[in-house]
């Protein structure tokens, strides 16, 4: 009997997790096939049926979008500044967590603490605090393109220190840095030679991770003004729907790509998701 | 080869005392365990002279001279660590060689010890293999083939053993032993495995609450405990009441030679500690008579342990005899016996004197 009860329980169990893993797949995918038949199908929105379903399929939206000088502009702007902001991370926070981590532990909730800083501030507030000190101090710094830099650096804060941090403690950095120094290695030589290489795994998540995020971000560049990948796309979507529309599909299906690769790369390293800070 | 002194060595953490003011001097080329419970401060002491922890107060000298403030990397000592800490990055041959690369010994030299070492730690077929690629046992002695490759003036070993399987810990506690006799380092080794202490060190100290409560060579530890702690630590003990009786003393019923633990003058009644292999088991006769509750075969000897009907002064307890395998045959639980000191065990030790 109770048997009977236990193995009706486990069938519904596995029913409504069926059912829910099928209506989230159809919450993600719906929507998308409906994008990828409004980009590029030539038949109007209102037109569009189960009849027509194979009728008209074409890529011109998108290589008309992709030829316009525009698009190639934003879309040199974002890349150099998802490279440069990432640089900027890496370049600012492998010190800091490598410090935290190995000479003062103390400090470790501090620094976690201020890292999560920027998602408390909301960007508008963010843009509107930065840009009126920066129009007073040094106008031109606003002006150029670079200037997202900082703004992404310091948003994208959160995950990278994450991921380097996970990627310390994963390789138990402190025992392999004092392994080192008793060996007679200097402290920049353990850290270049034993802890940087251990930990490319971390470094290459957080990069990953950055560059998906700098690629999809819409909400500083708007606020600044700067015609960076998303705000042209956005933009786009008021003149040429379709061909905004194919556009936004191609990023986020190269996003999706950065991202595959980062875990392909890791999963070749041998490097756990966790260990990797993912 | 060089000596070790701890000289009034003190830290603490907060407010947490982890070393009170601790001596102890390790001779050229000898092999000193340090063995206590989690938290006693052997790993401290350790780190201490490692230069990982900077000692509150005190010295440590290397040959006499005072290396207190030298860096960890100016110390010219090796070490290995519980959790091997193997650059994951490098083969075991690349790890054998760092410290030799960092000192920038040529490539020449740097390849012949790197040889040499990992044939004495029996690896030369596992030099190109990385660590994800190795086994415990093979870790732990690549660790140990790096920390020798310096020729370190001091060698330092962290529970070492303590994260292998029992059979790997027992066949590289003899290697260790073995490679620290060939090499003659000085050796300061840091376990909370009394077996371990014992089997390899040519002295133990047994650590409690930040104090080195006694240093002495292994059977002089196991046989001659300064404390009750020590005597309950190292080995297995029986407690029991023993008294004064006609210039004597009766132990179980019996009469037995009794030491006080530091040498100082006896009270007329104490407990004394009484090691399982002390006692004796007899059919009738002089000692305290009880029953055997449980028989556990232990290879060469077998422990039976016997539940009392009371000892003198105290009431109902369980002793713990060893007695060889040959003499326990047709004993079985249940059976009445007597428990005495056996004539030929020596002293038994009291835990108390009157100082």
């Amino acid at each position: 009997m109770s048997r009977a009860r236990h193995r009706s329980g486990s069938f519904l169990g596995s029913l409504f997790r069926w059912v829910f893993l099928i209506a989230l797949l159809l919450y993600f995918v719906v929507p998308q096939l409906a994008m990828i038949r409004f980009s590029f199908q030539a038949i109007p929105m209102a037109l569009l049926g189960k009849d027509n379903l194979f009728d008209k399929w074409s890529l011109d939206s998108l290589t008309t979008a992709m030829a316009r000088p525009e698009f190639l502009a934003a879309a040199k702007i974002s890349v150099l500044i998802a490279i440069l902001t990432t640089l900027l991370l890496l370049v600012l926070l492998i010190p800091v967590a490598v410090i935290v981590e190995i000479r003062a532990p103390k400090l470790k909730p501090w620094v976690t603490a201020a890292t999560l800083l920027p998602w408390v501030v909301p960007p508008i507030a963010l843009v509107v605090g930065v840009a009126s000190t920066f129009r007073t101090l040094f106008p031109a710094f606003l002006a150029s393109n670079l200037s997202m830099v900082p703004f992404y650096a310091l948003w994208s804060l959160p995950f990278t220190y994450r991921a380097l941090d996970a990627g310390l403690r994963a390789i138990n950095a402190k025992t392999l840095f004092e392994a080192g120094i008793n060996l007679g290695a200097s402290p920049a030589t353990v850290v270049r030679k034993v802890l940087l290489p251990n930990l490319s795994a971390a470094v290459i998540a957080s990069a990953g991770l950055t560059i998906s995020m700098v690629l999809g971000e819409f909400a500083f560049a708007s606020l600044l003004l700067k015609q960076t990948l998303p705000v042209y796309l956005a933009n786009m979507q008021t003149t040429d729907g379709r061909g905004g529309m194919a556009l936004a599909l191609v990023v986020m299906a190269l996003t999706a790509l950065v991202l595959h690769l980062v875990v392909r790369l890791l999963q070749r390293r041998g490097v756990e998701f966790t260990a990797a800070g993912v | 080869m060089s000596s070790v002194d701890l000289i009034g060595v003190r830290k603490t953490f907060g407010s947490s005392v982890a070393l009170e003011s601790l001596d102890l001097s390790i001779a050229s080329g000898e092999l000193v365990c340090l063995l206590g419970p989690s938290g006693c401060g052997k790993t401290t002491a350790l780190r201490i002279l490692a230069g990982f922890e900077y000692a509150d107060s005190g010295r440590v000298l290397v040959e006499g001279a005072d290396i207190t403030g030298t860096p960890p990397q100016k110390r010219g000592f090796g070490m290995v660590f519980q959790d091997y800490s193997l650059f994951p990055n490098m083969t075991a041959r690349q790890n054998v060689e760092f410290g030799l690369s960092v000192r920038r010994v040529g490539a020449a030299a740097r390849r012949e010890t790197s040889e040499r070492l990992l044939e004495v730690t029996r690896l030369t077929e596992h030099a190109d293999k990385y660590p994800h690629q190795m086994s415990g046992g093979q870790k732990q002695r690549v660790a140990l083939a790096r920390a020798l490759a310096t020729e370190p003036r001091v060698l330092l070993l962290d529970e070492p053993l303590s994260a292998l399987d029992a059979k790997v810990r027992d066949s590289l506690r003899v290697e260790i032993r073995r490679i620290q006799q060939e090499t003659g380092v000085t050796t300061l080794f840091v376990t909370h495995d009394q077996h371990e202490a014992m089997a390899v060190a040519d002295r133990v100290g047994v650590m409690q609450f930040g104090k080195l409560v006694q240093i002495d060579p292994p059977q002089r530890l196991y046989s001659q405990p300064a404390t009750p702690f020590v005597a309950q630590f190292v080995g297995t003990v029986n407690t029991v009441p023993a008294r004064r009786v006609d210039g004597g003393w009766q132990v179980l019923g019996a009469p037995a030679t009794v030491a006080a633990m530091d040498g100082a003058d006896l009270p007329a009644a104490t407990d004394v500690v009484i090691r399982p292999e002390q006692l004796q088991l007899s059919p009738t006769g002089a000692g305290t008579p009880g029953t055997i509750s449980t028989i556990s075969f232990l290879g060469a000897l077998t422990r039976i342990a016997v539940q009392t009907s009371g000892t003198e002064g105290a009431g109902s307890v369980e002793l713990l005899a060893d007695v060889l395998a040959s003499q326990a045959v047709g004993l079985a639980a249940g059976d009445r016996v007597t428990v005495s000191v056996r004539p030929d065990a020596g002293p038994v030790v009291a835990t108390s004197s009157d100082s």
